[in-house]
């Protein structure tokens, strides 16, 4: 974290607003600007008057036609999913293109590989909010395979999230959450051994910060239940630290 | 910017559900209406696909990218939140961030050095619609807002977005100090801001 004198205050990050809209800022630095947005009005606006121009910058490319084949297959594997699924129903897993490179995905710019960066209290940038961090034990209600509660470690000041589990499936139950940043989405990713796995629910939260989010899939063998502010569409691997984590 | 353009006819899938704005449209493709997202992806696969080849500069990763975006909305179509922008702002956004990603799995050493003409030797796609001929016009005052900024405010623009670079990156490249990196991206997004707005402001 920055020791420059005034770190945290509007000088800090005058010069971060276009950076951050072009997605130009390291992880670490996004973070602490995104942090730095909640309670700057001036940079807000600032962001806000920049981001229409980022928003038309995919046109600055030259305009050409996509193939035809592109169309045949996109709408094929649609129609393949669309036979009465409920809207954020878990979805089969992302089909040819994505599954073709995902064993060679390289990190984004920085962070997220070592397996302790999922501590909540390691996230430097964000420490001044980690000092709010309500560290909630587990509350268990009935034991076994029934519904049970688990408080979990959420990152803002305020906000409170917890996972309830009944059977194999799980959801997150959220409340006083802070909006998701600009062009981000809020992701679950779900940790068995090893790195944390991406699932498709991605959510934003209320006017009041609150949401309730079913976690994909059946949560046997989970470990943890983590959320993090990715970029929209969500991310294969975290690009960010996470806000809420919930430890079984 | 991107304006308000409602489509005429022709060019879509379905002629009733080719009428509806892109807001309407997703009310349908929220209830898995397979056939309105396909006027969605008619309305914005030219966009997206460029894009994806200006970012990747090659035909199949960009195809790739731009299916893998695709099938990522279909998927993710219940978290559209009309209140957060367009959905050609969400399609771009999300073709956008894949296709920065696939450079960097693929160590793609040349990225954000794609040269226009390159791109261009690539039939363009005719223009059948009113739609499209507004967005083709869109497009070409988006370039030539770029265009005329001053070179090393462009440059800095085009390495952060389409080359994905962070501004130390990019710093490092052009052997520039960090702060000038950024106020030029500052310098150069601000006037272009008040390029493109100077006609009308229609963006959201």
């Amino acid at each position: 974290m920055s020791t420059r004198p005034g770190a945290g205050g509007h000088d800090t990050f005058s010069e971060d607003a276009a950076a951050y809209v072009l997605g130009a800022l390291a992880d670490d630095e996004h973070g602490r600007f995104a942090a730095h947005l909640q309670g700057c009005a001036a940079c807000r606006e600032e962001v806000a008057r920049l981001q229409v121009v980022v928003d038309a910058l995919p046109l600055a490319a030259p305009q050409l036609g996509a193939p035809p084949e592109l169309k045949r297959r996109i709408m094929g594997a649609v129609a393949g999913q669309a036979t009465g699924q409920a809207p954020g129903d878990a979805a089969p897993r992302e089909p040819a293109a994505a599954s073709r490179h995902a064993g060679s995905r390289a990190p984004r710019r920085s962070g997220w590989r070592s397996p302790r960066r999922w501590a909540l209290g390691g996230v430097g940038a964000l420490a001044a909010v980690a000092a709010a961090l309500a560290l909630v034990s587990l509350a268990t209600s009935g034991g076994g395979a029934g519904p049970r509660v688990v408080r979990a470690q959420v990152l803002a000041r305020g906000a409170s999230a917890s996972l309830r589990i009944n059977g194999g499936r799980a959801e997150l139950v959220l409340d006083g959450m802070p909006q998701v940043p600009p062009r981000r989405t809020y992701q679950v990713w779900v940790q068995r051994r090893g790195a944390p796995q991406p699932t498709d629910a991605l959510f934003s939260v209320s006017s009041s910060g609150g949401a309730t989010v079913a976690v994909p899939g059946n949560i046997a063998g989970v470990s943890a239940v983590l959320v993090t502010a990715e970029p929209l569409g969500g991310s294969r691997t975290p690009t960010s630290s996470p806000v809420i984590v919930a430890r079984l | 910017m991107f304006k308000s353009v409602r489509p005429t006819g022709g060019g879509s899938a379905s002629e009733p559900l080719g009428a509806l704005a892109d807001e309407e449209l997703m009310q349908l493709v929220y209830r898995g209406a397979a056939h309105a997202f396909e006027v969605i992806y008619d309305r914005h696969a030219e966009a997206a696909f460029s894009l994806a080849l200006r970012i990747c500069g090659q035909g199949a990763l960009a195809e790739d990218v731009t299916q893998e975006a695709f099938l990522s909305l279909w998927r993710s179509r219940a978290r559209y939140d009309r209140g957060r922008g367009s959905v050609r702002s969400w399609v771009l956004g999300i073709v956008h961030n894949r296709a920065i990603d696939a450079v960097r799995r693929r160590g793609v050493r040349d990225r954000g050095a794609v040269r226009d003409e390159d791109v261009e030797a690539q039939l363009p796609a005719p223009e059948r619609t009113d739609l499209e001929v507004a967005r083709r016009e869109e497009a070409r005052e988006v370039r030539d807002a770029l265009e005329q900024l001053p070179q090393e405010q462009s440059r800095v623009i085009e390495l952060a977005y389409f080359g994905g670079l962070t501004h130390v990156e990019i710093a490092s490249v052009l052997d520039t100090p960090v702060g000038t990196v950024k106020g030029r991206m500052r310098l150069g997004l601000a006037k272009m801001r008040s390029t493109l707005a100077h006609p009308a402001e229609a963006m959201r």
